[in-house]
């Protein structure tokens, strides 16, 4: 009796923490890539194939590590939490075979604008419109996420006769348009909006003052700097209208901590902005992304104990002790590896350019 | 007819065989001329010579383009397990959720960190670090295809696990990870990896000479690439055929199908041991309508003796028999191409022996080169219908004797499979076409444009300087220099 209870509280604490390694994987890929898909998003703007290519070239060295984090939270989501990933993703189809067709799209638009001569203007286009649809529709499968999702037991599949299979095991069961609602098209404009501030202080920090792609990127990151302030407040008030799990934890007891979060958001985002204004673009950037990451961590902790509000907890959707302590043994020590070799790869490519620096060496 | 033939069912298994079908055109490459542009750099730096050094940096373009395309196809596959087979990846995900998830993080961001760093990083980091990161990469893409071919042959042969609560729990790990078919699967998929890369630098060398461009060149990398070729074809049928003798003991219905073989037992009574040459089957009647016998040597290839009982269809339900058509076709053109690469492969080496592996003695034999031309397409449908014979082999299981493909389909409409489908077809198209197109560009280009070496490391005092710099505050570090070679 006593082994049992004790293996429970284990498989809690481990589930709990590769819950917390999700969000950190999560956390990283748009941090990172949501620069670079900004940056890309900022280039469907750009009057010439030069500055598409220069953009190109400026992430050229680690837009690849950055990516992969999505493939990795997926990995996570898929050794820790199947029961998610199976159910998630079945829920999710569309708008996530949608955002795949522009991370596809940017991914060869890397290699082939290089050397292309007379299709270069489609690689530029297929870079730039992946990276708009990219954001917008995983902001939209996030926001989809969110609302939860129906679920049921027994055949999923659609359309065969059920021949008495039965399972314990939940499936969706919903329909394949039931993750468009008002709120999840909003949550993609606001992933759009986000990334394109994320790009617009890459793209600053990126590119020596005075170079055209600095000035232009100046502007533009003034304008999204705003959109991304209103988009903040749309989106905590509308959560707290919609969500009753979310509106409980904010103004229950401990209101008190996510008031103080809040000023501490809105605190890293005017540093964000001063240092902007001053050109000290690089602190401006990191100012950028430390919202990134405490709207992200704020976003999780309303969550918990659910994985997907309403539908998953922690709890109930973690693998079988045996597999979360396999999982756990082996990979926890390589998580720390990754980022190292993740900081290193982007610490060699660090620096900045002009414009026409990168594009006539390309 | 069996529920796995059905119109949705048959979809979503369409769905999957485009996405992997496609995505497996591209990562056989990457992991096989990873090792090879590994000893290409490794020799460059212990003999010094330049040639070397321009070979790896001509090939390392077309590396670059058909990784950019793996990854672009690949990421797809991260979620497509979740999307088109959510049931199924709920069910086995104790054991293959985790084996997933162990090569994204110890195989798949492993490579990403350090893809960078080779392409762009040549004069950026010494060539000691250089070195050491291209064989990061060769190692990462080929951790990358065991745990896959973990997780694959575990589907094959599910291993150490009991179906408890509608989940596979692992019972015993080694067992499940080491599972039968992994054995000689891996090593089968791995050699199929390296035999490929080497036919397609041994065809892009061919085509050099032939036209009578860099000819000596590529002829320095066309004779190691035929003795090395010489070991690994053979080597690949003996594996092969380990394979073959494990699939007929552990999945008779999938033996039974690649060779067409319905009757355990011909009508006197006596082992049926005929192996057909070609047929027409009928699954539905359950035998074939046309075939050429050779006698004795199914039981020959299967269980290694003249008269030896292999299962035949007919010891298993209908319901649980698998099409034959593709097992049977796709299996004997896998066989067919690598008894042929074999072919080329003594070819090249007899020519070796006469001593006429140079370039004015290759032009001589433009039959040769051509033919070592062509062979660097064959490994491709090799690598293709050999997954097809795994794959349709194993219907109507996802999981070979435990869970029927039906019930790891996800909840799909028919309307939502076809839009999956006509979408990828696009998309995987583009990808295909694009990368093939710039192949070719970079083929015809040549290596004329590669920088001599010496251009790599003559910025010290700029690196210096950045190195100090950090962040981006500071001096325009790189606006003097170019960020990447001209050659890109």
């Amino acid at each position: 009796m006593e082994l049992t209870t004790d293996i429970v509280r284990i498989v809690s604490a481990l589930s709990t923490w590769w819950w917390m390694i999700l969000g950190l994987m999560f956390l990283l890929y748009i941090a990172l890539d949501g620069a670079d898909l900004g940056a890309g998003i900022f280039a469907l703007f750009s009057k010439d194939e030069e500055e598409r290519g220069a953009i190109m070239a400026s992430m050229a060295g680690f837009w690849d590590g950055n990516e992969t984090w999505l493939v990795v939270a997926g990995g996570v989501l898929f050794g820790a939490f199947p029961l998610v990933y199976g159910s998630a993703f079945n829920y999710l189809m569309i708008p996530l075979m949608l955002a795949l067709w522009g991370i596809i799209s940017r991914a060869i638009a890397f290699e082939f604008h290089i050397h292309a001569r007379s299709s270069k203007k489609l690689w530029g286009w297929a870079f730039a419109l992946g990276s708009l649809t990219a954001p917008f529709f995983a902001g939209v499968s996030l926001g989809a996420a969110l609302q939860g999702f129906p679920m049921k037991s027994g055949i999923a599949m659609q359309g065969i006769a059920d021949r008495g299979f039965t399972t314990p095991v939940m499936h969706y069961a919903g329909g394949a348009m039931d993750f468009l609602t008002p709120f999840s098209i909003w949550t993609g404009v606001g992933a759009v909006i986000a990334a394109g501030l994320a790009g617009g202080l890459f793209l600053c920090a990126r590119f020596l003052p005075g170079d055209v792609i600095h000035e232009r990127a100046k502007s533009w990151t003034n304008l999204f700097s705003f959109l991304a302030l209103g988009a903040i407040v749309v989106t905590l008030v509308w959560s707290y209208a919609i969500f009753p799990w979310a509106a409980a934890k904010w103004t229950g007891p401990n209101w008190w901590i996510w008031a103080i979060w809040f000023v501490i958001v809105l605190f890293f985002a005017f540093k964000s902005m001063t240092n902007h204004s001053m050109q000290h673009d690089f602190t401006a950037l990191l100012w950028g992304e430390g919202v990134v990451v405490l709207l992200w961590a704020a976003m999780w902790a309303t969550m918990f104990p659910y994985i997907v509000p309403g539908t998953w907890t922690i709890h109930s959707a973690s693998n079988p002790a045996n597999s979360m302590a396999v999982f756990t043994l082996f990979m926890t020590g390589f998580v720390p590896v990754m980022i190292m070799y993740n900081w290193y790869q982007i610490w060699v490519f660090r620096g900045r350019f002009t414009k026409k620096s990168v594009y006539g060496a390309h | 007819m069996v529920i796995e033939n059905s119109l949705p069912v048959l979809l979503s298994r369409l769905d999957f065989a485009w996405i992997t079908s496609m995505h497996i055109l591209w990562t056989p490459m990457t992991i096989g001329m990873s090792w090879l542009l590994f000893f290409m750099e490794l020799a460059w730096l212990k003999s010094g010579d330049e040639r070397w050094y321009k070979l790896n940096r001509f090939f390392e373009k077309i590396f670059i383009i058909n990784f950019g395309a793996g990854v672009a196809t690949g990421v797809t596959m991260e979620m497509a397990f979740g999307i088109l087979y959510g049931p199924f990846s709920q069910a086995v995900g104790p054991f293959f959720g985790n084996i997933l998830g162990f090569e994204t993080i110890t195989a798949f961001m492993y490579e990403a960190g350090f893809i960078g760093l080779m392409v762009f990083g040549w004069g950026k980091i010494s060539k000691g670090m250089h070195l050491f990161v291209t064989f990061n990469v060769g190692l990462s893409s080929s951790l990358s295809a065991m745990w896959i071919l973990v997780a694959n042959s575990w589907m094959q042969t599910p291993d150490g696990v009991v179906l408890k609560d509608g989940l596979f729990q692992v019972t015993n790990w080694w067992h499940a990870i080491l599972n039968d078919n992994f054995v000689w699967g891996f090593p089968h998929m791995w050699v199929a990896c390296v035999e490929l890369a080497l036919f397609v630098f041994a065809s892009v060398s061919a085509w050099f000479i032939l036209k009578n461009r860099h000819a000596d060149l590529f002829t320095k990398i066309l004779k190691p690439t035929l003795l090395a070729l010489l070991i690994v074809t053979p080597l690949q049928i003996f594996i092969g055929d380990s394979v073959g003798q494990d699939v007929a003991k552990t999945q008779p219905t999938s033996l039974a199908a690649m060779e067409g073989h319905f009757h355990t037992y011909l009508p006197d009574g006596k082992p049926n041991t005929n192996w057909n040459l070609i047929a027409i089957p009928d699954v539905e009647a359950g035998k074939n309508l046309f075939s050429i016998q050779i006698p004795h040597v199914l039981s020959l290839l299967e269980t290694h003796t003249w008269n030896g009982v292999v299962t035949g269809m007919d010891q298993f339900p209908v319901k649980d028999r698998p099409d034959v058509w593709v097992p049977f076709y796709a299996f004997r053109a896998m066989v067919g191409i690598g008894f042929l690469l074999f072919f080329v492969a003594i070819w090249g080496n007899v020519l070796r022996m006469r001593g006429q592996l140079t370039a004015t003695e290759l032009r001589k034999h433009p039959w040769f080169l051509r033919a070592v031309i062509f062979s660097g397409f064959l490994p491709y449908l090799a690598i293709w219908t050999g997954w097809w014979v795994r794959e349709i082999g194993r219907q109507p299981w996802v999981v070979f004797g435990m869970m029927r493909t039906y019930e790891g389909v996800s909840n799909m409409s028919v309307a939502q499979e076809v839009v999956w489908f006509v979408g990828y077809i696009i998309f995987e198209l583009v990808v295909w076409s694009g990368a093939w197109y710039f192949f070719s560009r970079v083929i015809q280009k040549g290596v004329n444009d590669i920088p001599h070496s010496d251009t790599l490391f003559h910025g010290h005092d700029e690196d210096h300087e950045a190195s100090q710099a950090g962040g981006g505050h500071v001096a325009p570090t790189f606006a003097h220099k170019p960020m990447m070679h001209s050659d890109r």
